[in-house]
């Protein structure tokens, strides 16, 4: 294979800045959508950056130890290596070497890091705030794992810029989103499950265990958990629009691919309650599973 | 070829002569460095054996061995193929990492280390006997052998090991029947055991017997994998066994049954006749009957894993489950599948060996493996705490592990033949395994610090220096999966598969590649930008374990702060009323059938007509006589 490593290189730096820049907008996106729907102003363009770098910047930095250190290195870290491979236009990365399966369990890097270092802190909240996280990743993966395999299956590859070219070639009709209407539904709830807006914040719970994995989590280690929140935000909405809404031909139709799908989302999250650990567990195997399913025996019987 | 040959023999005697040693020596603290420099010496000639294949324009290469019999008008011989040849390298590695672990300090506070040495080297000589076998009676008997040998080794604590144990040796010789039964039936029919006749043979019976005979070979050889609905006996026998022969165990034994039923279904029998033989009244045939037994071991084993509150047991359960996806990957048969599933044999044996290590590290310093009763070990315990760390990730099969290769390599073999439904049911044995294994390692070594293990030392180095090994070497076979891939290759051939076009970091493939140089690269460099951001911010001031948010409360050591027990208690709430439903149903079930058909045994025995089946039989007999 021959590899430009220049641009290699130049792709590999912009990729993870691009996601958190990104990132940055769509997270003052969900927060003006809310504060539009609940009749406030919301904040400022720069409010998500600002938070970031005035939890980085305090001068009172409690550890519990070293793998909570590590813990939130693996956060940022893992975030970092899991957008290089997720393709975006005019920049594919790393994204022919490694697959939709890679990236799906690369992305649970950080979730690991977090879960290692929340339960270094010792407190019963955190702990059962992860418990509460494993749970949910549970629950809503195996809907999100059908999606991933009628996707994969009706494609023919796994490979995620294979999987743009093939929705771009086709125009509008071969779109995920036309040729597997039911699993674009299933995996836009389980997108958005997966990005832990209510009603399946179950694991933050404010009034119940006092915000969970956070609970221990200031300065920049709470810092970390933000800038994981940008790219997390990124990384689900571009990974929906790669396989559902054709990826993006060019920035601007991509831009406002992902505000759509993340604005769909934010506006959801504004009116419903928290569900309950197993009413969420029930809910999710039930409903999207169920979509799922009927989605992927039309995609097979096709 | 007289050199080839030479090799096994070697093999052999030196495995025998580990026996004859490690007997001799007792209980002497050096019996462990010399059973283990003796491990060392097999691996040296299983090394030697491999550079042929390097060699070798075929991967067909069999390595013939000087020990011949005739049995029955049959003429035995042993003989290691590249497949053999694959489970042996593993089998002795796992070997030489237990002793090694358990000659040094480990060994100080017991007695009865001659037991333990000599069962050992008895099941390494046994199964790599398995594993040469050159056809299906020496096949049976390195089977009975290797049986015999997991009980030795399994019973040896005594107690409710020896229960375990002998729970186990019933199933098995239950097993053993069914496959003698296969075996004389074949007999029978092709007139010869060795694997070519066969092979011919049952290319050409009719479906029915070859139904009856897979189904025979079947009940044995997924005993000893303990694939459902044969699983029960296992974790409770293998965590009863003292540490390091459980990692032993954990790591290889059971494999001897993947062993034998990859010869047996996919050499001998052949998956286009599976595929051919269809179930009547259904749509499955069974090969796909075959693929959902193995998705079934896979989730079942891994989510009664998840109730465990000892380390071991849940282990031991685990262990169960990752079976499924080695027999998974093989029944499908493609070359991806089939690398993917052998190549997971390997993987398993890594970490899993690790993982038990770990765990008996914490029990020689703690004196327990109840989940509910550890905590906060890892300021005590680091090298522990990194090893478990390895083995669990690659237990889960997270990227950078070796676990996560061999399972995508399932995963995508899964998705390329078109079978989502197995596909998923194998992500959501993933799934339960990492919120199983997550729950092993916080509730170990996370959270808060009991004060009565306050003064707990690392392991000594004798003990951490194998594990962490163990660990590198789940790590560099994931950064490196070609390496394993490379010693697959051969046991691929064996098997009738092609073989899989694969470089050093991976598969590169149209649907889709996986290149771990590049993963494994690109998240360490990551996780380094990571640490730069971090230690590049103001210092951090670490706390006190009960400087602590507790709603206004203040903590003191003997308040109990740590939440172990009964984990994933929302989740329990909708999944826990399915283990007493269909779990358990499936276990009671088994237990009735298995009553009902004793009673029905001793009810036409002992309900007396003795006479009249007397003059069955002679009839039978006579019939047979006159006109058989």
């Amino acid at each position: 294979m021959n590899v430009d490593w220049k641009i290699l290189l130049v792709e590999l730096i912009l990729m993870p800045i691009v996601a958190f820049v990104v990132g940055l907008l769509l997270v003052l996106l969900m927060r003006k959508v809310r504060a539009r729907i609940e009749r406030r102003v919301g904040p400022p363009f720069m409010q998500p950056l600002y938070d970031i770098i005035k939890l980085y910047g305090k001068k009172t930095q409690i550890s519990h130890g070293f793998i909570m250190d590590l813990g939130v290195i693996m956060v940022v870290g893992g975030y970092i290596a899991a957008e290089v491979f997720l393709p975006v236009p005019g920049m594919d990365g790393m994204a022919r070497e490694g697959d939709l399966i890679t990236l799906i369990y690369l992305m649970m890097v950080p979730s690991l890091g977090l879960a290692l270092g929340v339960g270094q802190c010792a407190n019963p909240n955190g702990s059962i705030g992860i418990a509460r996280a494993l749970t949910s990743m549970l629950a809503y993966d195996i809907p999100f794992v059908i999606v991933v395999a009628g996707a994969v299956i009706l494609y023919g590859t796994s490979n995620l810029t294979e999987i743009i070219a093939i929705q771009q070639a086709g125009g509008l009709s071969s779109w995920g989103v036309a040729m597997m209407p039911l699993l674009a539904i299933g995996g836009l709830i389980s997108s958005y499950a997966m990005l832990g807006k209510e009603p399946f914040e179950l694991y933050i719970a404010p009034a119940e265990i006092a915000t969970g994995p956070m609970v221990e989590m200031s300065g920049k280690y709470l810092g970390a958990l933000f800038v994981m929140q940008c790219f997390q935000v990124y990384a689900v909405s571009v990974l929906y629009v790669t396989l559902f809404l054709g990826g993006g031909e060019n920035w601007f139709t991509f831009l406002l691919k992902i505000a759509a799908v993340i604005f769909v989302s934010a506006s959801v999250t504004t009116i419903f309650p928290r569900y309950k650990t197993e009413d969420a567990i029930r809910w999710l195997w039930k409903w999207p599973t169920g979509i799922s399913l009927l989605g992927l025996a039309i995609v097979m019987a096709k | 070829m007289s050199m080839l040959a030479g090799n096994l023999d070697l093999l052999l005697l030196t495995a025998l002569l580990t026996i004859v040693l490690t007997y001799a020596m007792g209980n002497r603290r050096v019996n462990g460095w010399c059973a283990t420099g003796l491990y060392g010496i097999q691996l040296l000639f299983l090394i030697m054996m491999g550079m042929q294949y390097t060699q070798a324009t075929t991967n067909l290469q069999l390595f013939s061995s000087s020990l011949t019999a005739t049995m029955f008008g049959n003429h035995l011989v042993w003989e290691m193929s590249g497949l053999g040849w694959f489970f042996a390298v593993i089998t002795v590695g796992a070997a030489l990492f237990s002793s090694w672990y358990a000659a040094g300090a480990w060994s100080e506070k017991r007695d009865g280390m001659r037991l333990f040495h000599v069962a050992m080297a008895v099941n390494v000589f046994s199964m790599l006997l398995l594993l040469s076998s050159g056809d299906l009676l020496s096949l049976f008997i390195g089977w009975e052998l290797v049986s015999w040998a997991s009980y030795l080794i399994m019973t040896q604590r005594g107690g409710a090991a020896a229960n375990a144990a002998f729970r186990y040796i019933l199933y098995a010789t239950a097993g053993a029947v069914a496959i003698l039964a296969a075996i004389i039936l074949l007999h029978q029919k092709a007139g010869s055991l060795d694997f070519e006749t066969v092979r011919t043979y049952l290319a050409q019976a009719p479906n029915a017997l070859v139904w009856v005979i897979m189904l025979l070979f079947a009940c044995g050889f997924l005993i000893k994998m303990a694939a459902v609905p044969f699983h029960l006996w296992q974790a409770a026998a293998y965590s009863q066994t003292p540490g390091p022969a459980a990692a032993f165990l954990g790591a290889i034994s059971s494999r001897m049954g993947l062993f034998a039923l990859a010869i047996v279904l996919i050499n001998l029998i052949g998956v286009a006749r599976l595929i051919d033989m269809s179930i009547p009244y259904t749509f499955l045939d069974a090969r796909t009957l075959w693929l959902w037994v193995a998705a079934i071991t896979v989730i079942v084993p891994t989510f009664i894993a998840l109730t465990q509150t000892d380390a071991r047991m849940l282990l031991a359960w685990h262990g169960i489950g990752q079976g499924g996806y080695m027999l998974l990957g093989i029944m499908v048969a493609s070359p991806l599948g089939v690398s993917g599933g052998l190549m997971h044999v390997f993987n398993h044996a890594s970490y899993q060996a690790a993982l038990f290590l770990a765990v008996t590290s914490v029990v020689y310093r703690t004196g327990t493996a109840d989940l509910d009763r550890l905590g906060g070990l890892v300021t005590r315990m680091p090298l522990a705490f990194t090893t478990m760390l390895l083995g669990i990730i690659g237990l889960a099969g997270l990227p950078p592990m070796n676990g996560f290769v061999s399972k995508w390599m399932v995963y995508k073999s899964l998705l390329d033949a078109n079978m989502p439904l197995l596909f998923l049911a194998s992500v959501i044995g993933t799934l339960g395994t990492i919120l199983s294994v997550y729950k092993l390692i916080h509730n170990t070594f996370l959270g808060q610090l009991r004060l009565e293990y306050r003064d707990v030392k690392e392991v000594p180095w004798s003990m951490s220096v194998p594990m962490l090994v163990l660990g590198g070497i789940a790590f560099i076979t994931g950064y490196l999966p070609g390496l394993v891939l490379d010693m697959a290759a051969p046991a691929q051939a064996v098997l009738g598969i092609a073989p899989l076009p694969h470089h050093l970091g991976g598969v590169t493939a149209a649907t889709g590649s996986l290149n771990m140089i590049w993963v494994v690269s690109i998240l360490i460099v990551s996780i380094g930008i990571g640490a730069l951001i971090f230690y590049g911010g103001n210092r951090t001031s670490r706390v006190h374990q009960f400087d602590n948010y507790a709603g206004g409360h203040f903590l003191t050591a003997d308040m109990r702060y740590h939440y172990s027990h009964n984990f994933y208690a929302g989740l329990m709430r909708v999944i826990g009323p399915w283990y007493r439903g269909s779990v358990q149903w499936l276990e009671t079930g088994l237990v009735s059938i298995s009553n009902f058909s004793a009673d029905l045994a001793n009810g036409i025995y002992r309900n007396a007509y003795t006479s009249a089946y007397l003059l069955f039989t002679v009839v039978a007999g006579l019939t047979w006589v006159m006109f058989g």
